[in-house]
């Protein structure tokens, strides 16, 4: 699921939204670049491990957020061990552990609203495309708050047809799954219409 | 500017004000020739399910415009003065799911003020103090989705209130709530004197906690007036 912010005011937790997502994302980038070797996973696990003993963030919080991607983990694993070989599947595993942990830390230690205007500050050459930058940043934001109503809708549907006897049939989940997440994006655009955005 | 005048005094502001309104969705007509003219500060909407009070609600926060008639709400034009519409017109639905946009309590409320050109520091006391009001200051930081669905009302209602509206349409804000958030989210929209408020409800005690009511029958207004003498009208008019 989205990671959420959590208040502190470890270091960073102090460091501004910009220089932060920058230097993050230098480390993913340096990540990314290493080869597919054994020292190098132990590397990336290393940079990871360092970038959340910080206090603030902590290892209890690393593992919780292992947990959430634990899916994309195995299914990187799987695949690498089949056609690559353990070498390269532990590096390459490591590097899209290490990726999503370090977007986690960026996401729980800003304030979504810091985030919302660095995004909109960093899509500033949009403009030059004729996208509005500030509504580009909204829709992300709006799309990550509205991911946990999704989950809630396809959890009524799913209990509704449990309740009724149905089975795990697809289509009778799509349908009202469906019509409920489109009402939903009915209400939710007019509630923004109301709140002021144009 | 919006909410100068704390108390508006009804009489002197212009309040609301149709004319020969139609209103067509799809292929039916929702509304027929409405005409109405209210003045007094808190409005009750009542009527059967699919009358056309949500309509009428959407009507006058500018979410749908007139297909005929004219509409005049704080003497504003709903769709050619929107902008100016958006700034005194706060809106609460019934389901607060589809009010909050912001991750978290806090950000949510904030929200509301992004297009005001306020000093930072101002736009974060009037959060705070909002919070404060609406006994959410202790949520601040929580997850605006993990919220009790009275919770989330009321932040609802905080993210309307923090802009200082002239006039907040609600409807059917206490549907999904029980007997003491209800009662809570009510007395929030009534006891507030520096806003007028359209109450579309089906708690017919609650609408007469109002100073004037109208009832809907079948896409058109029928009475307008005291709320006991509406509300009697409306139990009569029902065939059981
Ligand atoms: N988008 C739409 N397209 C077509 N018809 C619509 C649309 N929205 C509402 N209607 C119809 O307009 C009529 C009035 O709807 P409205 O939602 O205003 O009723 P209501 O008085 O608020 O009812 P309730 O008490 O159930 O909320 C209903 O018959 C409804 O089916
Ligand atoms: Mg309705």
């Amino acid at each position: 699921m989205v990671t959420l912010y959590r208040p502190g005011n470890g270091p960073w937790h102090r460091l501004p939204a910009g220089p932060k997502t920058a230097l993050l994302l230098l480390v993913v980038l340096g990540v990314c670049l290493l080869p597919a070797t054994w020292w190098a996973a132990a590397v990336m696990a290393a940079v990871c491990l360092a970038c959340y003993a910080l206090p603030g963030a902590g290892l209890r919080e690393l593992g919780r957020q292992l947990v959430t991607v634990r899916w994309i983990v195995g299914l990187t694993l799987a695949g690498q061990l089949v056609f690559l070989g353990p070498e390269s599947a532990a590096a390459n595993t490591a590097r899209v552990a290490v990726a999503c942990a370090l977007a986690a830390l960026l996401a729980l230690t800003t304030p979504a609203t810091e985030l919302l205007e660095t995004i909109e500050r960093a899509m500033q050459p949009l403009a030059l495309l004729r996208i509005d930058p500030q509504r580009a940043a909204l829709t992300l934001s709006v799309t990550l708050s509205t991911l946990p109503v999704l989950a809630g809708l396809a959890r009524d549907v799913r209990e509704a047809q449990r309740a009724r006897g149905g089975g795990r049939s697809l289509r009778h989940f799509a349908m009202p799954f469906l019509v409920m997440a489109l009402k939903h994006a009915d209400q939710l655009g007019e509630a923004l219409v109301a709140r002021g955005v144009r | 500017m919006s909410g100068v005048a704390p108390g508006v005094a009804p009489g002197t502001a212009p309040g609301i004000a149709l004319q020969g309104v139609h209103v067509r969705l799809g292929d039916t007509d929702v509304l027929r020739d409405v005409t109405l003219s209210l003045e007094a500060r808190t409005i009750a909407v009542v009527g059967e399910n699919g009358s056309g009070k949500s309509t009428l609600a959407r009507l006058l926060s500018g979410l749908v415009a007139a297909g005929d008639g004219t509409v005049r709400v704080l003497g504003l034009d709903p769709v050619r003065q929107a902008a100016e519409l958006r700034r005194r017109v706060a809106v609460i639905f019934s389901n607060p799911d589809a009010q909050i946009v912001m991750p978290t309590v806090a950000e949510d409320v904030a929200f509301s003020l992004r297009t005001e050109k306020l000093p930072r520091a101002e736009k974060a006391e009037r959060v705070a103090a909002a919070l404060d009001r609406f006994g959410l200051a202790e949520l601040a930081d929580r997850s605006s989705h993990d919220l009790s669905g009275g919770q989330k009302q009321l932040l609802a209602l905080c993210g309307a209130f923090v802009r200082r509206p002239d006039l907040v349409v609600a409807d059917e804000p206490t549907a999904y709530l029980d007997a003491r958030n209800a009662r809570r989210v009510a007395d929030h929209l009534l006891a507030d004197a520096s806003h007028r408020l359209v109450l579309v409800t089906h708690d017919l005690r609650l609408a007469q906690r109002c100073e004037t009511a109208v009832l809907v029958q079948d896409g058109t207004v029928t009475q307008v007036g005291d709320p006991a003498q509406v509300i009697a009208t409306y139990e009569a008019g029902i065939r059981w």
